[in-house]
């Protein structure tokens, strides 16, 4: 690094500023799949209809009596009403009786 | 990083458990898919629904108002970068007198918070406008106009949020009003090039200001595949306006004429048509029309119909020389997006394949979606296959700006970015006694 006498000296302030975030803390885990209900979330991207399908075949021969929502319930979580899709989820999720939710998918 | 691990920080769920698919399903085949969710995703998933992960540690962070760092000026431009707090390019040293003369040209409180920007989660304050601004290298009297871009950077409609995704487009800053001239942006020959401190550095302050604040930084929150350089400011030639007596495109966001004004928006790409010949409307027209529907009619076709739909804003650059030959002709800039309506289109069927077959939106075509009433019947006025349709829902979704050398008879065309970067306009606001404290700061030049 050059320290010559040309180089100045600055003080100088930081470029961000604060979050304005509360920490969420996790729910607790579920203690098993079986019987459990779990919705499925999809923002219409990465062929994510091949993915649920096919992961909900592979869960299922781990956890024969998982039961899952589909995507198709709930709407596009990345389209141009996707406030409307998420800010009616927990009222849904409620009344379909979920348990957990695996939403995607991302890069 | 995956992005849900770069997000759920700024988001406040920063132990939010994640599975992993192998590669990406976009490049696999059915059978490929199957064995990477059997063989890895699959037990990810239920571990992570029925097993709680370690906690993540809270990360403490320096306050905005103390003195972050001392040093020369290659010392705090090498823990900048470092830092992730720049560009790359050498910063100027956001001192504290040079901030409050940035802070000399608002009437805000420097602590306002005017939004709290995603995906970090960030509180956008006119102090932190100031720090990048000084970093940027804009002038103090800038300030009127990085205040407004954040305004509307916050509007829920531009989508902010959204500027990490994959196509990667870059925002373009349209100015418009008095304030083109008095801060000297550059509006006609190499309106879109480096070289004219406002609109370079205004340009430089956008992205900053999304990396440092919105928090979208490369291989984090920012997924581009390629993505863009900022775009350097661009600003309408007023002058050719009142001479012809067209409307500005800040009439397009609700501001009258007259006013200063932003707009902003995100194009993935843009493409010169060069020499745009004709001594009228009909002669000229069709060659913008054709390099235009070129242009937009690629992916894009996803804001125009289906989970994106109706949010497609194609911008076109008119050079003076345009402007004034269709004005010759009683044309108005409407006139203009009417022909673009009625002549930008693709048979239907190659719509369809471009977001069914090609894009891979599953539950997609123009009938089903007219039908559904989410389009206007203007695309399934048959079921002739080699029907045109157009590549926008109606005709106010083309833009038009004037400007760039008046000497030349070229067009630009920009290829939108639809919902994830839509159109939004902001009037600017000055301070008292502007014109005085303009004058003061210019009186050194």
């Amino acid at each position: 690094m050059n320290q010559s006498g040309n180089d100045g000296h600055y003080d100088v302030y930081w470029p961000r500023s604060p979050r304005q975030v509360k920490r969420t803390q996790l729910a607790p885990r579920l203690n098993t799949l079986e019987g459990k209900v779990v919705a499925q979330l999809w923002d219409f991207l990465f062929k994510g209809d091949q993915v649920f399908e096919l992961l909900e075949e592979e869960i299922k021969t781990r956890v024969p009596g998982i039961r899952f929502v589909n995507w198709r319930e709930f709407g596009n979580t990345h389209g141009n009403d996707e406030r409307e899709v998420v800010a009616a989820l927990p009222a849904k999720l409620k009344a379909m009786g979920v348990d957990a939710v695996i939403s995607g998918i991302g890069a | 990083m995956t992005l849900a691990a770069a997000a759920s920080v700024g988001l406040g769920m920063p132990d939010i458990p994640t599975a992993t698919l192998r590669g990406h399903p976009g490049a696999q085949s059915r059978e490929e898919i199957k064995r990477n969710l059997g063989e890895l995703t699959a037990e990810q998933v239920v571990k992570r629904l029925t097993t709680m992960p370690p906690v993540a540690l809270d990360q403490s962070e320096p306050s905005a108002t103390d003195i972050y760092f001392s040093g020369g000026f290659e010392a705090v431009n090498h823990h900048f970068y470092k830092n992730e707090l720049s560009d790359g390019l050498p910063i100027v040293p956001p001192t504290r007198e040079r901030i409050e003369a940035f802070l000399d040209f608002t009437d805000r409180d420097p602590q306002e918070i005017l939004g709290v920007m995603l995906p970090d989660s960030r509180a956008a304050t006119i102090w932190s406008i100031a720090v990048n601004g000084v970093m940027a290298g804009c002038r103090p009297e800038y300030m009127p106009v990085l205040v407004t871009l954040v305004e509307a950077m916050l509007d829920p409609h531009y989508g902010i949020e959204h500027s990490g995704n994959t196509p990667g487009g870059e925002t373009l800053i349209v100015l418009n009003g008095p304030i083109i001239r008095e801060l000297e942006f550059n509006y006609t020959q190499g309106v879109m090039r480096d070289g004219f401190l406002a609109n370079t550095s205004v340009g430089r302050f956008w992205r900053l200001y999304v990396r440092n604040v919105a928090g979208f930084l490369p291989h984090k929150n920012d997924k581009a595949t390629y993505g863009n350089t900022w775009r350097v400011v661009i600003a309408e030639n007023e002058e050719v306006l009142a001479r012809i007596g067209w409307e500005p495109i800040c009439i397009d966001n609700g501001i009258a004429k007259g006013k200063n004004a932003v707009m902003i928006a995100r194009y993935t790409g843009g493409n010169i048509l060069s020499s745009v010949s004709g001594s009228t409307p009909e002669e000229m027209m069709p060659y913008l029309t054709d390099g235009l529907t070129k242009l937009s009619s690629s992916w894009q076709l996803v804001f125009t119909v289906g989970g994106h739909g109706n949010s497609l804003r194609p911008l076109v650059l008119l050079s003076p020389i345009h402007a004034e030959m269709l004005s010759r002709a009683g044309w108005t800039k409407q006139d203009i997006k009417k022909y673009l309506f009625a002549h930008a289109r693709v048979p239907a069927w190659q719509f369809e394949r471009q977001l069914r077959d090609w894009s891979q939106k599953p539950i997609w075509n123009l009938a089903e979606e007219y039908r559904l009433g989410h389009i206007p019947e203007v695309f399934c006025e048959s079921d002739d296959p080699n029907r045109l349709v157009p590549i926008v829902c109606t005709e106010n979704d083309f833009m038009i700006a004037v400007t760039g050398d008046p000497a030349r008879n070229s067009a630009y065309v920009f290829a939108h970015q639809g919902e994830l970067g839509y159109p939004v306009g902001r009037e600017i606001h000055l301070p008292k006694d502007w014109a005085n404290k303009l004058a003061a700061a210019r009186s050194n030049d």
